[in-house]
């Protein structure tokens, strides 16, 4: 069993990569006219579009939340600030609106779904990670909700943000990619989220019900795998480690309105 | 005299504990460990003094986690009781908890 989870763990870190990679990767089109950088960590325009289709369909799950998109750093030596986002086209280049905590809107571009355009940050590929962000109003400081947890895990397989680089690509990998959104029905699937600060607790509550998480659903589930530091630099939580959780998305005996509270580990 | 030897031997055999000693980040009773821990001013040697090496996590931080799991006693099932342990960037225990 240790090693079962270990292993489905990296394997989730290191694979994910392939499958979400976007499909209709920009630059392979020698008719490209804008400049940027060289290998930028750019995602693809469809795919998020697609998966802010799949929201508007499963928003149920968070009825009042709105859908951002929220970069997050991905190695140590990211610089987060003056991040500038754009996007880019065969034929165009507009500048994305980011937020100060580098979230932002998709916007919704005709033009850009036609050209395959990409969503690129002035950053080269590796430096940065991508999540969806949806957040209900009226969640408590230190909480999230089970729902738009949910809500992020269907989002972000579907648009392929998760980005991870493997060493290799094995061909079983592409059975569990296939999956999609529908890895997050799991009932404990090995999506990654990243807590505000370093965690150091996580207990959801749901009316009298209260259950902490073992730690071996924290830190990338780095508790069941001995070998994870050699594997950490091909996973997205690289540098986020410590703010690393998983949750049971996919046991509905935790309802949506499941708050997820988190005790950091710089609480007094 | 022999049968007499034999049924000591047998004796010992049947009363004496059939699960093995703990193994690495082990340990046998994770109440009993924590009770001996003093948040505040328990040191990582301190702690590994008592209980044996841990499962360490490090981070960038400074910060690290240690991980305990309780031996599971015969005819125990899963989940095994886990004491995890947080130390600060100097060393110092600063927060424990059971699960």
């Amino acid at each position: 069993m240790t090693l079962k989870i270990g292993v489905r763990a990296r394997f989730f870190l290191v694979l994910s990569y392939w499958a979400l990679t976007p499909i209709f990767a920009f630059g392979q089109d020698a008719s490209v006219r804008v400049e940027g950088l060289r290998d930028p960590v750019d995602k693809s325009y469809r795919r998020m579009v697609a998966g802010a289709k799949l929201f508007e369909e499963r928003r149920a799950h968070a009825p009042q939340a709105p859908l951002r998109f929220k970069l997050l750093p991905r190695n140590r030596a990211t610089k987060m600030d003056g991040v500038e986002l754009d996007l880019v086209g065969d034929s165009f280049q507009e500048p994305i609106e980011l937020a100060p905590d580098n979230t932002f809107v998709l916007p919704r571009d005709a033009r850009a779904l036609k050209e395959n355009a990409s969503v690129r940050p002035n950053r080269r590929s590796g430096t940065m990670t991508w999540r969806a962000e949806i957040r209900s109003p009226g969640v408590p400081p230190g909480a999230r909700r089970l729902g738009d947890l949910r809500l992020e895990c269907y989002v972000g397989m579907e648009s392929g943000l998760i980005s991870n680089r493997p060493p290799s690509l094995l061909g079983w990998m592409l059975d569990v990619f296939a999956e999609g959104p529908a890895y997050c029905d799991r009932p404990e699937p090995n999506y990654l989220f990243f807590a505000e600060r370093p965690v150091w607790n996580v207990t959801l509550v749901a009316g009298a019900r209260r259950e902490v998480l073992s730690v071996d659903r924290l830190y990338a589930a780095a508790s069941r795998d001995r070998n994870l530091r050699e594997v950490l630099p091909y996973c997205d939580c690289e540098v986020l480690l410590d703010r690393t959780y998983f949750v049971p998305l996919g046991d509905r005996s935790w309802p949506d309105d499941t708050l997820v509270h988190f005790e950091y580990m710089d609480d007094r | 005299m022999r049968l007499l030897l034999l049924l000591v031997v047998l004796a010992g055999c049947a009363s004496s504990p059939r699960v093995p000693p703990p193994g690495p980040g082990e340990i046998v009773s994770a109440s009993d460990a924590q009770t001996g821990l003093l948040i505040g001013r328990s040191t990582k040697a301190d702690v590994r003094a008592a209980l044996g090496k841990a499962t360490e996590i490090p981070f960038d931080s400074g910060y690290e986690v240690w991980v305990y799991r309780q031996q599971l006693r015969e005819k125990e099932k899963p989940p095994r009781k886990e004491l995890v342990l947080l130390f600060t960037p100097s060393g110092i225990l600063s927060k424990s908890r059971l699960r």
